[in-house]
């Protein structure tokens, strides 16, 4: 397949199933609640190496926060159900807490799993801190030397998916950093999808394990680096000379399908995105 | 119209005791078996409701009461479910003891809204009671959990041994509000006499109001202002002759 001159290699993308939350980070100008985003969600590129992704899903205008105020909506992801309340109650206390003039809701009211966070952070006013019930929902009011900081009790927890991805392969290390800037920049504020990789883009696509290391996860994916062409497996076309790759994480298949292909022959997850099928749909 | 409703045939000759009407569960009940719940009537004793009213549509968990119910006492007390609407003024004790589900008052309402029974330990418990018009003294005493507005003023002593819960008040609230309060809350956005037991603490924007009163006025029309949501609020600490860790939130500029 061929669109505008670009060819569309047959493969498929390759993602797997995480647990998600989101958050809605509200705070009295958008300065504030971009400050506490950012550092939310600071870090969070990998499971590999960070624990969690996440990544800012949307700027909320004020009509559309809890509490009338400016707000960013985030997702935050993990492989296991177990750590996804570890990470939103450690990120949220040291980078929302901290923050000022913050507060913090769940922004998955209707997930029936539950993850209690407001009600760990809690201890943090040293017995202070006091709830009030509002519309069936509990809220902590935290002490702080601030004022007060306001967080939900409990955060919604839905599967969705990750690492969902697609390479581009560029004559250039210019023309490949172009076509990701306009990937991600089409990609921006989509409901559902975070990119959470720096700026959306990934220099360094790995393969699962390693040729000489056996403990490890991951390494450089050595068949699309264009500087071992000569001396590896290489899976690039002789004019490809950089490739960037854009890693999508969704709340679920749909809000990924339209924009996603990177796939490490079935061993790193259950979700196949055919590309050319997806293309087929697009173009 | 969806709902149940209840409709005085006519002007109430005594005070009703309207305690067993919405007490346990009832919003399953359809028009002919809530017709047959007893109230007590001053002087004649327990008569059904279909007796003095006439009880028809069909059972989704609401209900509204139509005509003058002022000598109408303890209406939806120990409610746990539902949405209850008054359309005009109601007597005392309404939603005494509640722990659950809404009532929505659409005047004014007597003594001991949202309070203890007198032998009760605790009043409401949860859900919340609204009242468009004032509310009379002692509104909230013994309070545990829930909310109790009122869209105009609030009579004396409220609150008055809160334990939890709030009060928000719209119009001014009367003479030695949250006196022997533990943790409760009363949010007055009109004039509040401060009890010489609460101390004044700060001066700040408590996010939470903004929701409390986004919702109140989205879901209840309750008069919420800008200037309610954007303002600051005096938060003073009391009752200090108990836990100490109840609050009046008195708006200001």
């Amino acid at each position: 397949m061929n669109i505008r001159g670009v060819l569309i290699e047959e493969t498929f993308a390759e993602a797997f199933t995480m647990r998600v939350a989101r958050i809605i980070l509200t705070a009295r100008s958008p300065r504030w609640a971009r400050e506490a985003a950012l550092k939310l969600t600071g870090f969070a590129t990998s499971v590999i190496g960070c624990k969690v992704e996440a990544g800012i899903e949307r700027e909320l205008p004020e009509t559309e926060t809890p509490d009338g105020r400016p707000g960013l909506s985030i997702l935050m992801m993990t492989m296991g159900k177990d750590d996804l309340p570890k990470r939103l109650i450690e990120r949220i206390g040291q980078t929302v807490l901290t923050c000022p003039t913050t507060a913090c809701f769940d922004g998955l009211p209707a997930a029936p799993d539950r993850l209690g966070v407001g009600s760990a952070l809690r201890f943090f006013g040293d017995g202070f801190q006091s709830s009030k019930v509002i519309g069936g929902e509990r809220f902590w009011r935290i002490p702080v030397m601030e004022g007060e900081f306001l967080v939900q009790e409990k955060f919604g927890m839905v599967k969705g998916v990750g690492g969902g991805n697609f390479l581009i392969l560029a004559r250039s290390a210019d023309a490949a950093l172009a076509a990701a800037e306009a990937a991600v920049d089409a990609m921006a504020s989509h409901a559902g999808v975070i990119l959470p990789f720096p700026g959306g883009v990934v220099r360094s696509g790995s393969k699962v394990g390693s040729r000489r290391i056996k403990s490890m996860i991951a390494s450089t994916n050595d068949a699309y680096c264009p500087t071992l062409r000569a001396i590896t497996t290489t899976a690039l076309p002789d004019t490809v000379n950089s490739v960037l790759e854009i890693v999508i994480n969704g709340t679920d298949t749909d809000a990924i399908a339209s924009i996603s292909a990177g796939n490490y022959g079935g061993k790193l997850g259950p979700h196949h995105f055919h590309l050319r099928k997806i293309m087929d749909g697009a173009a | 119209m969806s709902g149940l409703e209840v409709k005085l045939r006519a002007s109430l000759e005594a005070a009703a005791d309207c305690s067993a009407l919405l007490a346990g569960a009832w919003s399953g009940l359809p028009a002919a078996d809530l017709a047959r719940r007893p109230v007590g009537l001053a002087g004649r004793g327990a008569v059904s409701l279909g007796e003095l009213c006439e009880v028809t549509g069909d059972a989704t968990g609401s209900v509204r009461f139509v005509g003058d119910w002022r000598r109408a006492t303890r209406l939806g007390a120990g409610l746990t479910e539902g949405a209850v609407v008054i359309e005009g003024d109601i007597g005392d004790d309404v939603g005494m003891g509640m722990a659950g589900g809404s009532i929505e008052v659409r005047g004014s309402a007597g003594g001991r809204a949202g309070a203890a029974a007198p032998e009760a330990r605790r009043g409401m418990t949860g859900g919340e009671l609204v009242v468009h018009g004032s509310v009379g003294r002692e509104a909230g005493a013994l309070m545990r959990r829930g909310l109790l507005v009122a869209g105009g003023g609030v009579g004396d002593h409220a609150a008055v041994g809160m334990i939890a819960g709030t009060i928000v008040a719209f119009g001014g609230v009367g003479p030695t509000p949250g006196l022997w309060s533990k943790r409760g809350s009363v949010v007055a956005l009109g004039d509040v006499p401060i009890p010489s037991t609460y101390r004044y603490a700060c001066t700040y924007q408590p996010v939470h109001l903004r929701l409390m009163l986004t919702r109140l006025q989205a879901r209840y029309g309750m008069p919420v202002e800008a200037r309610h949501l954007t303002g600051f609020y005096r938060r003073y600490s009391g009752d200090l002759a108990e836990l100490g860790k109840g609050e009046i939130l008195a708006w200001t500029a």
